[in-house]
């Protein structure tokens, strides 16, 4: 991982995610949900990243494409993101040597830009790929 | 009264108006549980062998020819399972010697398997709902995940002993890392803790207790929480998956908490389990095993680490979800390998594991389309009817179909 913003990204689920889940994760509602970042108003200023819009996140796993969404609390240096598949595609999947698996709690780096939020059939292609 | 079996409350409060044969008009339902009812008509999954759409019966078959001819067979989920469904699968895994396991193998089954064993106090949601009058929901938010949770049970309610509901009768305490909807409603009961901090935490609440001073920032406040659950007449621990990762497995420290706040008065602790028979499942592989997860049962019974999905993916050569999808749960580089096993995905709707499956069978929707039984996230059993017809199977019928021809 090079350039960009350290951040420690924490996981969460949301009513508003649960919701779009039961009605289908190939829907714009559950993308919309799910491929979001929230972030400290200011990393965003120092990111120079803007509500809504695109956010690159990288780890040594993989990268994905989503939305900032400026928090209301203060937070600096920690990122809220729906666990999903969008977050998947940032863990290790390495089991740890207590034998705990890590979903909730990684760094990335997070730099502004990045084109478009990453679609859900982009992530099942990559799952796919040799 | 219908159920809803959209999160592991199973709420039993829920008025349906059948119109003509469908559902109509519904009462009681939460903003999930509505989503979860509406999602019958859409999304559904299809029976298929090699991506092509094939009868339900030879997508059956074709599942029993991939179990019958691995080795070492991975039979995972369940938490989106009947009881019933569930008992013949950890039947169908001894039967075909392979291994069963499910989500709590990576969330809460240390938690769940230490009060199923009897080394964590526990109670039901009744009981929270008629005599607690200090609800802890630590790295739990049961708001957003379980939005009944704090309204029929466990903060807003009136209750035998506590006629006088949150106004006077309760109090919340919230300990997360985020000011999460629950945290909201806490208001000055949320305790704002690092990333990781739940240990330091615990350290901190059990030298309260013991009258000592505490080594956290803000000591007065923290000595008020020790003074505060010293006067509980009754205290609930709910526990989110925020708690259990932040722990890595090592429990001691909220048990010996736990432990300590029972000698002083009485503390339960429940799990806010994810799916709706997630505690099933967990009851149900335990009373086989005395395990909640990760069990093979090649060459007898054993458990462990090893067995869990996280780990067997490297090793089995066929691998079977009921109801669940752990390739949008789980880290990219385990789905990549559930991806590419010979998988069988049964389940009522098209997701990321079905996507990648070389057999699905879709089954119906429990608790809306087909009867069964499960168990609260607190154990409590609660058996249901379906309430329309359905062109699917039931989970336990098709677990069953499948275990005959294998």
């Amino acid at each position: 991982m090079a350039g960009g913003k350290e951040l420690t990204v924490i996981t969460f689920r949301g009513i508003f995610q649960e919701v779009e889940e039961a009605r289908g994760m190939y829907s714009d509602g559950y993308r919309d949900q799910s491929a979001v970042v929230a972030l400290d108003g200011g990393d965003m200023k120092e990111m120079g990243v803007e509500a809504g819009h695109p956010v690159h996140l990288e780890t040594a796993s993989g990268d994905v494409v989503v939305a900032a969404k400026l928090s209301e609390e203060a937070h600096p240096g920690v990122a809220f993101m729906p666990a999903s598949p969008w977050s998947a595609q940032l863990l290790s999947g390495e089991v740890g040597e207590d034998g705990f698996l890590e979903l909730k709690m990684f760094t990335v780096r997070a730099s502004s830009g990045g084109g478009r939020v990453t679609s859900i059939e982009e992530i099942e292609a990559v799952i796919r790929a040799p | 009264m219908a159920f809803c079996t959209g999160c592991s409350l199973l709420c039993d409060d829920i008025v349906v108006d059948l119109d003509g044969g469908k559902i109509g008009k519904t009462m009681n339902l939460c903003r999930k549980g509505h989503a979860h009812y509406s999602s019958i008509s859409s999304g559904r999954l299809t029976p298929s062998v090699d991506g092509s759409e094939v009868g339900v019966e030879d997508a059956m078959m074709a599942a029993a020819e991939v179990l019958a001819g691995a080795d070492n067979p991975l039979l995972f989920g369940w938490g989106g399972s009947t009881l019933e469904a569930q008992r013949a699968g950890v039947d169908l895994a001894k039967k075909l010697g392979g291994a069963i396991d499910d989500p709590s193998s990576y969330s809460q089954g240390l938690i769940t398997e230490k009060i199923i064993a009897g080394d964590l106090p526990t109670c039901t949601l009744d009981d929270v709902r008629n005599f607690a009058d200090v609800s802890i929901y630590w790295g739990d938010d049961p708001s957003s995940s379980h939005p009944r949770h704090m309204s029929r049970f466990s903060y807003f309610p009136r209750g035998e002993k506590r006629q006088r509901g949150y106004e006077e009768d309760r109090e919340a305490i919230v300990i997360d890392v985020r000011k999460s909807p629950t945290a909201q409603i806490a208001a000055d009961g949320f305790f704002k803790i690092t990333p990781g901090g739940d240990g330091a935490f615990i350290e901190a609440l059990v030298a309260s207790l013991a009258g000592k001073i505490p080594k956290v920032e803000d000591k007065k406040r923290m000595l008020n929480l020790g003074t505060k659950l010293r006067k509980a007449k009754f205290g609930a621990i709910f526990t989110g998956q925020g708690l259990a990762h932040s722990l890595r497995g090592d429990l001691s420290g909220f048990v010996s908490l736990v432990g300590k706040l029972s000698e002083i008065t009485r503390f339960s602790v429940i799990p806010t389990l994810g799916d709706y028979n997630t505690r099933g499942f967990n009851q149900t592989l335990f009373d086989e095993t005395g395990h909640v997860n990760s069990v093979t049962f090649k060459d007898g019974v054993r458990h462990g680490q090893e067995f869990s999905i996280a780990r067997l993916l490297d090793s089995c050569d066929a691998v079977m979800v009921v109801g669940s999808d752990p390739a949008a749960a789980l880290p990219a580089a385990i789905a990549k390998k559930l991806a590419k096993a010979v998988t069988v995905a049964i389940g009522s709707h098209r997701n990321m594991t079905t996507d990648f499956a070389k057999v699905s069978v879709p089954m119906a929707v429990a608790g809306i389309e087909a009867g069964g039984s499960c168990l609260r996230t607190d154990g409590v059993r609660v058996e249901f009817d379906g309430l329309v017809g359905s062109d699917h199977l039931s989970d336990v019928d098709i677990i069953k179909r499948i275990m005959e021809a294998v």
